[in-house]
Formats: C-alpha cells, structure tokens, sequence
C-alpha cells in the first residue's frame, strides 16, 4: 500500500491547500499516469497521478481544506 | 498562392463520436489534449494569444503546452488584439493552423475589424481559392461578478456575421472533440468557451464540467445537436453553461411527470435547424435557453426556425435570456439577468400550463 500526499506546493509550511476536483472514485484501477486529482494553493493547481498501480481509496472529500503533505488517498 | 497545404475536407459523412470510456477530465484539460494532440501531429498547428505561455490562459486552456512544445510554438503576444489576430489570419492563409486566444469575447471590439472583414471573408473575397485554417478560441459568460466588459457569451454576434463556424461546447468531451474538429477545419472557427464549464476550481464550479473523455483523438462533428435529455413535453433548445442549469430543472421537474428534452446545440454556425425541428414535432412547447442578450439574437433565430418550418408546431414558446441590459457587476442583480435555473423552471411551468 502508497499513501498519496498532498503536494508539496507553498513556501509557507502552514498554508493549506484544497482538492479541487478528484478525477477518480474510491475503487477504482489507477496508474502512475492516472490524473487522479486536481489539488490548489493560493490559487495555483498541480495535478496529482499516483506513485503506483493499483485500486485507489479516496481519503479527504473534494473542497475540503487539507494541510499541504497530509495523506489524502492511498492505493493498494 | 495555393491551397494545396491544406486538408481537403475528408468526406460528407459525419465521424462516428466514440464512446467516452471511464477517465474523467474537466472541460479546461480536454481543450488542453486536443490541442496538444493536434499539435504533437501536425507542425503547422500553433498557439498565440495574451498568457497562453508559462501563463497557461488565464482559464486553463492552455496550460501545459509550452512545456511540451516551446515557445516557438505557444506565443505570448502583446496586448495588441487587432495584431495578434491579424498575424494569425496572414500564419493561416500562408497554411498554418493557428489557435489564437482572444482572452475575453468582450475584447472583440478593438479587433473586430480582423475578425469579420478579413478572417470570415478572404475565402469569399478570394473567390474560393484562398482558404483561412484558424482557430479563434474566447472566454465567455458571466455569474462571477467580474463586470459588464468581462462577462458577456456575444456568441449571437460572431454567428450573426457570414464566413465563420461558431462553437460553443458545454462539456468536456464535445469540447475535445469540437477543438479537434476546429483545428481540422479548412474555415475559420470561433470557439467560445464559457468560463463556469471549464472546471476551474477558483470559479464556482460545475459537476458537469468534469466528464469522461476518450485518451484517442476524435472528432465531434460541427453543426450537429446533441439531445442531452430525452423528454416528450417540452423541448429546452439552449447550449454552453446553461445546458447544465436546464438538466437541473429537468431532473428536478421529471419528479412531478413533466418530462422535459434538452437539445444542446453545440454550434451556432452551422446552427442544427433539423434536431430543433424535429424536438419540437414531438413536444409542441418550446423554451429557448440562452445567456446571449435576448433580442436580435439566437433564441430569436431558434423560433424563427420552427415557424418558417410549420408554425402551427408551436402550442407554446417562451425564452430565457439576458435582458437588454450590460450584466452587473453586483452578485444579486447579476444573477438576476442570467438564465439561472430558477427562471428556466418557471419558463418551463408556464408553458406547459396550458
């Protein structure tokens, strides 16, 4: 199992950022080129594809602010 | 000169719209591939316009793509619309394919001049022989507060002036394939995207604005409507942001056994005269959905199609548009204008009323 981090996107340790949309849902097959998340801070996106193959668990709901770095799906 | 640099038109049959499989992207991303695609393919296809470069446009729909193809081929301009645009038309007319962003369809007044004398009318001017491949993509729409000369679709404007196709795709795999089809295409095509079916996470976003989408390059046809709601009641004729505001009501009003057809129209030019008129044979009631101002526009136009065809179609019609008047920069009164779903239920109530 990989745990998918929010990325590493501000200076400012303690800003938080947002998961703007999730392109895939809890159960489904991904792949290190599956566009799983659009995630932001401050405005500015990332896109988010996982380190690993595997069957995704969404952990942290779309809009809802999260610290940059915490665990917000894993795939196994 | 010659037009032997451009694509002849392949064949009268219209492409087969694959299915679009599980991977989800939002309309924005879709964009993005498309044009990405058509460009890893074809070296004359290129990108200009004010911040489409490190920028990515200032809506996400070109983010991405100077990365993969520098900046030889993703141009910053000047804000200079009437330059830019121009350099565009002279790129295409010499065989290029260009995609030149005009960041806001409000801007078209410092540039219009390039757009409809000599953009739309070379091919005619030229008595044929000069053709003019070019994309025109635009922001479009309202609903974020951002003032009258930010805010405005003026989609009616482009298509009520000869010599251009005129797109306006409400979700992300009709705006990847209506991008494709526009870069192939031998004509000029204003591609107009509303700025709430791009899936920005900073506008307020819409659930339909993120959809699945095919990997594979593919066209959607141009000029061809999509029924996005089958329905025997009532037909909704609208198109961009405001098809998804009229499936609400749709969903909402099936609960109480009023069934109502959504018809996205996916293009002005050329507008799919026959799906309107054949909704309408079926549900005799007609609303017309459309964030363009009301009069001397498309929803006119609509209505006009149906009475030229048979007017005794008609039991009911009603429209729901932008009254004539600029859209204000104030929340309240701007969503007083727009065509929120509020007003196309009660459009709908009352034309299936009697």
């Amino acid at each position: 199992m990989t745990d998918v981090l929010f990325p590493l996107m501000s200076g400012k340790a303690d800003a938080t950022g947002v998961i703007v949309t999730w392109f895939v849902e809890s159960g489904d097959q991904v792949t290190p080129s599956t566009l799983i998340a659009e995630v932001a801070v401050d405005k500015v996106d990332a896109e988010v594809y996982p380190e690993i193959s595997g069957v995704i668990t969404l952990l942290v709901e779309e809009s809802k602010e999260v610290p940059q770095g915490a665990v917000i799906a894993q795939v196994t | 000169m010659t037009t032997t640099l451009h694509r002849k038109d392949q064949s009268l049959a219209l492409p087969i719209e694959p299915d679009p499989g599980k991977r989800k992207l939002s309309t924005a991303k879709a964009m993005q591939e498309a044009i990405s695609q058509r460009m890893a393919r074809d070296e004359s296809v290129f990108v200009m316009g004010e911040d489409v470069g490190p920028y990515g446009g200032i809506f996400s729909s070109t983010t991405g793509l100077i990365d993969r193809f520098g900046p030889e081929r993703v141009l910053d301009t000047p804000i200079s619309e009437t330059a830019f645009i121009g350099l565009g038309i002279g790129a295409a007319v010499e065989g290029m394919r260009p995609i030149v962003e005009l960041m806001f369809a409000d801007f078209f007044g410092v540039c219009m001049d390039q757009i409809y004398n000599h953009m739309a009318k070379i091919h005619y001017e030229s008595g044929g022989n000069v053709r003019v491949p070019m994309v025109l993509m635009m922001a479009a729409g309202g609903g974020y507060s951002d003032g009258a000369q930010h805010s405005q679709c003026l989609w009616g404007t482009f298509a009520h002036l000869p010599g251009m196709k005129v797109v306006v795709p409400s979700n992300p795999y009709d705006a990847k394939g209506l991008m494709t089809a526009a870069i192939d295409s031998d004509d000029p095509v204003v591609f107009v995207f509303h700025k709430g079916v791009m899936g920005l996470g900073w506008m307020s976003k819409n659930d339909r604005s993120i959809g699945a989408v095919p990997e594979a390059e593919y066209i959607v046809p141009i000029g061809k409507a999509r029924v996005a709601r089958e329905g025997t009641d009532v037909t909704i004729v609208t198109l961009s942001l405001s098809v998804h505001h009229s499936l609400d009501v749709a969903e909402k009003l099936a609960s109480e056994g009023i069934s109502v057809e959504v018809i996205d129209l996916r293009s002005l030019v050329p507008l799919d005269r026959e799906a309107i008129v054949r909704s309408v044979s079926k549900t005799g009631r007609l609303v017309v959905v459309d964030e363009d101002y009301q009069s001397f526009g498309l929803s006119g136009e609509v209505i006009a199609v149906v009475a030229e065809h048979d007017p005794s179609l008609l039991k009911r019609v009603s429209r729901v548009c932008v009254p004539d008047v600029p859209i204000p920069y104030a929340h309240a009164l701007e969503y007083a204008v727009l065509p929120t779903a509020a007003r196309i239920e009660a459009a709908v109530r009352n034309v299936v009323a009697t």
